[in-house]
């Protein structure tokens, strides 16, 4: 065999290989167990001693020519295949990644709420959801036997002194507030209890989020620039406003806030009453007496408190119009958010 | 409670619409609710909040009408009723003074008992009144118009000579205008004559002295009852009046005396008669009462700097009485309609609510920087991350439920009783989340869902000793198969224990935690797990009877339940660089078939210990199936990765180590190597 002629021959020989099968069977022509370069390599015990060394160089040159070649049509091969693949590819054919789940539409929600006042130098702090009647009702200057008792109706527990299950956060103010001196700035998410019959819009377990400051110079204004911060953050800048006086215990001046409606924009329909304003929350300026409840002087300190329905929000939010949904756990509906 | 506007305008000059009225009321905080024009008049609903009494009157709203609109108020200073103490032909016995601070009686004889003339009819229909007869309705407009409940008795009936204000007896009856007999008792307060109880005091009149058309003489009652007694009493009996909703939240004295003299003009002027005896018992005097209130302080707490003279003018509008003390600072006089007002905070609202809070601007606080510290919430929230990050959609499910059904899942002796639960149904505090995560099973296969995966984060609540413990919990439930269209073909993944195992392995990757066993209990499919040896949890398959009673069919559900608090406290968040290897690694790989009870568990233990130290990693990389294995046999692939720190290792250091893998596999575990 002559080494000159085979290295003659194979350019044009592979330039003739067009499919991966011809390759293959090149390669095992040449670079085979019995190919021919081992053919070739075989026979260098074979020559005399003075040829060895040349012929074994030319056989080296070979091999690496021929691997150089098979490289370049390979890549050169998979190069058009890859584009002959995409190029026939229907993208129409789902892509193929692991499914998520979802984070439930009130997680969200409230890490949404959190979120905007952590951003604004607010805390999260929780509390426990069985509470003492005294964090409850009296630290929060809510007296036994008091008409405003009455919206705030309540499950006791069985074989408990004066235990009970929390109907709102705002026990975690009195718990915040004895744990760490002022300055203060405190947001509080959390499950609360409310012996209500199940219907669209009411349900007997709920989530709140409650939110205070304590410092010295905190003001009614304050208050209100924050909530409206607040508002224009979770429900888009665009949204207004309003503070209407409202009576809740532990705050003096206490203040309701509606939004205007983000369903007809303030023109009125049935989401809003035909009122063009929508109730999202309760606040006021944290009263004195619960500021005595917990040794702070009220003379120094003065502080606002605000506190929110998570279901509320995220109803309007999402236009949910049944609360028993949150709870149902249909997958239908969770995978929505 | 509903109002008029022509009724308002007897005590105030209205130059506003009824519709500007209602939204300036809204905006001072008596809400309007609906407003409506009706038979010539507009009918207001107003919520009023439970610390303003003096708003469940027509005259209390004029106050605010007057204060708002800046008009004069109607009506010249009332004057409290002089008390004298019954020596004449009526006696009035008050039993305890603090139950009853005012009793007052006036006796008008030889009146007609009718019908309403018109124009009181209408009033009282407008505002959601049922009218009676002139006599009766006189005392409910009265009511409705000074905040006072009056009561009517038929003199005639009442045994003669005494009133007596006392506690009911212990099995004592009365028998209602509403035609209910009513077992009394010692918690009830109630006026009796000498023989027997006439009237539940503030809340209900009896049948027995009911005024009729026969009545001619009559006793009129007007009286201050203590809020509480009257709101105990209407509890115990079930019972709610337009007279006990307004006593429970404080009706004044001052108006009383008002009132019983107004009713008696209108009594005389629509059904004649004449009085011939008036008596009153009680506390002589409302006690004076005054505030110091600074003009900073009305700064400090509205940030807003309001004129001495608006604060005046608003807070005189409201019945208070204003003297200065100083340039800066009132003494402010509390009116008796006023028990709410005890604070300058209380005035301050008062000024803030007139004054209008959309006039307070808006500013933002300074809060002083804390470096906020990545805490458990933060953590927990990330494992909420990933789970979804694995395909598992979150749930919140109820923490109340059925002691039967947690004790379905393990026996809930621990578990929190509710004293007052709306049903059965939700009469205990969950002990495991997974009575609520199944119920989501069994809701979405009935929704024909082909693949259920549910995850709750949520506290249970357990009974321990004399106090109570909330444990966070995570757990999980999963059940069907999992669909995935991959490129050449479907793939259906029946979900089980493995991918519960899976799951909880991420978050303890994330965490750092190391030191966890995954064991099977002896009997059943329940496997639990143990981190640093302690029982955090487990995984298993719900039984049939658990199965049945959600009414899940021809499905197996797998849950997890773990204890997030002793995870999380067992987190090691911190991280250490382990160089990269410097030598390449040998990696070989064992095909072998395997008796199904030998356990992996015992033999990537044993083979790890005997590979040391040159075996670095061992992995099962396949399971094969087919023809070749024999049925109780298992097929599957091991890959072992052999390394050195310290040189690249020759086929000659391997061989042995690996020889000593593959005998171990034959002699300890009877494993035929392909």
């Amino acid at each position: 065999m002559d080494i000159n002629l085979i290295l003659a021959e194979i350019d044009a020989e592979i330039n003739n290989v067009n499919s991966s099968g011809g390759l293959e069977q090149f390669r095992l022509k040449y670079l085979g167990r019995k190919g021919i370069v081992a053919q070739l390599t075989a026979a260098i015990p074979t020559l005399p001693q003075s040829e060895r060394a040349a012929f074994g160089q030319k056989v080296n040159a070979l091999k690496n020519k021929l691997s150089l070649l098979l490289e370049e049509k390979q890549k050169g091969s998979i190069a058009d295949s890859s584009n002959g693949e995409s190029a026939s590819f229907d993208m129409g054919m789902p892509g193929i990644a692991q499914e998520l789940g979802h984070l439930h539409p009130l997680t969200q929600v409230t890490e949404e709420i959190c979120g905007i006042f952590n951003r604004m130098g607010f805390s999260v702090v929780e509390g426990p959801e069985i509470e003492s009647e005294y964090n409850n009702f009296t630290g929060l200057n809510i007296p036994l036997e008091h008409p405003s008792r009455e919206a705030f109706d309540t499950f006791y527990l069985k074989d408990y002194s004066k235990m009970l299950l929390r109907s709102h956060t705002s026990p975690v103010q009195v718990r915040a507030m004895k744990d760490s001196k002022p300055p203060l700035a405190i947001i509080v998410p959390g499950r609360v209890y409310r012996p209500d019959a199940v219907d669209a819009s009411h349900s007997f377990m709920f989530h709140q989020v409650e939110g205070f400051m304590v410092d010295k110079g905190i003001k009614f204004s304050d208050l209100k620039g924050t909530l409206a911060e607040f508002a224009k953050a979770i429900f888009g800048k665009d949204i207004k406003m309003r503070f209407r006086p409202h009576f809740f215990p532990f705050t003096e001046p206490s203040a309701e806030v509606d939004i205007s409606c983000i369903i007809c924009k303030g023109l009125g329909c049935s989401v809003c009453g035909r009122k063009g304003w929508l109730e999202i929350l309760g606040s006021g300026m944290i009263h004195p007496n619960v500021f005595k409840h917990v040794g702070i002087n009220p003379k120094e300190y003065t502080g606002f408190a605000f506190g929110m329905g998570v279901e509320r929000i995220a109803m309007l939010k999402y236009g949910i119009n049944d609360i028993r949904l949150f709870f149902e756990n249909d997958l239908r509906f969770l995978k929505q958010f | 409670m509903k109002i008029t506007y022509n009724w308002l305008k007897d005590f105030v000059d209205i130059k506003i619409s009824p519709r500007e009225l209602a939204d300036k009321l809204t905006m001072a905080g008596l809400e309007v609710v609906s407003l409506e024009e009706k038979s010539g008049d507009f009918v207001l609903e107003i919520e009023i909040t439970s610390n303003r009494p003096d708003w469940l009157s027509i005259l209390g709203i004029a106050r605010e009408v007057a204060a708002i609109t800046n008009a004069k108020l109607k009506i010249s200073n009332f004057k409290p009723m002089k008390i004298n103490r019954g020596r004449g032909l009526l006696k009035i016995e008050i039993e305890n003074k603090k139950e009853a601070s005012l009793y007052s009686a006036r006796i008008i004889k030889g009146v007609k008992v009718g019908p309403s003339p018109e124009w009181l009819k209408n009033r009282l229909e407008l505002v959601g009144c049922r009218t009676v007869n002139n006599l009766v309705d006189i005392t409910n407009y009265i009511l409705f118009e000074l905040g006072e409940p009056l009561h009517a008795f038929d003199l005639d009936k009442l045994a003669q000579g005494k009133i007596i204000v006392r506690r009911g007896k212990p099995g004592e009856k009365i028998t209602t205008i509403d035609g209910l007999e009513r077992t009394l008792s010692e918690n009830i307060l109630v006026i009796a004559d000498s023989e027997k109880p006439v009237v539940i005091a503030g809340v209900m009149g009896g049948l027995n002295t009911e005024v009729s058309f026969a009545t001619t003489n009559i006793l009129l009652e007007a009286a201050v009852f203590n809020p509480v007694l009257v709101r105990r009493g209407r509890q115990e009996l079930g019972l709610q009046s337009e007279a006990s909703y307004r006593f429970e939240r404080g009706v004044d004295l001052e108006v009383a005396g008002k009132a019983s003299l107004r009713a008696a003009e209108l009594i005389k002027e629509v059904c004649g008669g004449s009085e011939t005896l008036f008596q009153a018992s009680g506390l002589v005097k409302p006690q004076a009462r005054e505030i110091i209130l600074t003009l900073s302080d009305v700064e400090r707490i509205l940030g807003i700097k309001i004129s001495a003279i608006k604060v005046k003018t608003i807070l005189s509008k409201l019945g208070f009485t204003v003297k200065n003390k100083t340039k800066d600072s009132f003494r402010i006089g509390i009116p008796s309609f006023r028990q709410d007002v005890n604070l300058a905070e209380d005035l301050i609202e008062e000024i803030a609510r007139i004054f209008g809070y959309e006039h307070i601007p808006m500013s933002l606080p300074r809060i002083s920087p804390r470096v906020t510290i990545r805490g458990r919430r933060d953590l927990v929230s990330d494992l909420k991350n990933i789970l979804t990050g694995l395909g598992l959609n979150e749930a919140i499910t109820y923490s109340l439920t059925d002691a039967k059904i947690l004790n379905d899942f393990e026996p809930a002796t621990d578990a929190i009783e509710l004293m007052n639960p709306l049903s059965r149904e939700q009469g205990f505090l969950r002990t495991t989340l997974l009575s609520g995560l199944v119920r989501g099973v069994a809701h979405n296969l009935n929704q024909k869902q082909e693949y259920v995966a549910l995850f709750e984060i949520g506290n249970v609540f357990l009974k321990i000793n004399n106090s109570q413990k909330e444990d966070l919990k995570l757990g999980i439930v999963l059940s069907g198969s999992k669909k995935m269209l991959l490129n050449e073909a479907a793939v259906k993944d029946e979900l089980g224990i493995l991918n519960l195992k899976g799951a909880i392995e991420t978050l303890f990757a994330r965490l750092g935690i190391k030191n966890y066993e995954f064991t099977k209990q002896a009997q059943g499919s329940k496997v639990d797990i143990y981190l640093n040896k302690d029982s955090i949890g487990s995984i298993s398959m719900l039984d049939s009877l658990l199965l049945e009673k959600f009414s899940i069919k021809n499905r197996n559900v797998w849950t997890l339940e773990v204890s997030l608090e002793k995870i999380l406290s067992a987190a090691n968040l911190g991280k250490k660089y382990l160089p990269l290897p410097k030598y390449p690694a040998i990696t070989r790989d064992i095909s072998l078939v395997l008796k199904k009870e030998i356990s992996l568990k015992d033999l990537l233990v044993l083979l790890q210990e005997k590979g040391r130290p040159l075996l670095r990693e061992l992995e099962i990389t396949d399971y094969y199936k087919g023809k070749q294995i024999p049925s109780g046999y298992r097929g599957l692939t091991l890959s072992c990765n052999y390394g050195s720190n310290e040189r690249t290792l020759i086929e000659e250091e391997v061989a042995p180590v690996h020889n000593l893998i593959c005998s171990t596999l034959i002699d300890s575990f009877g494993a035929k190597i392909r």
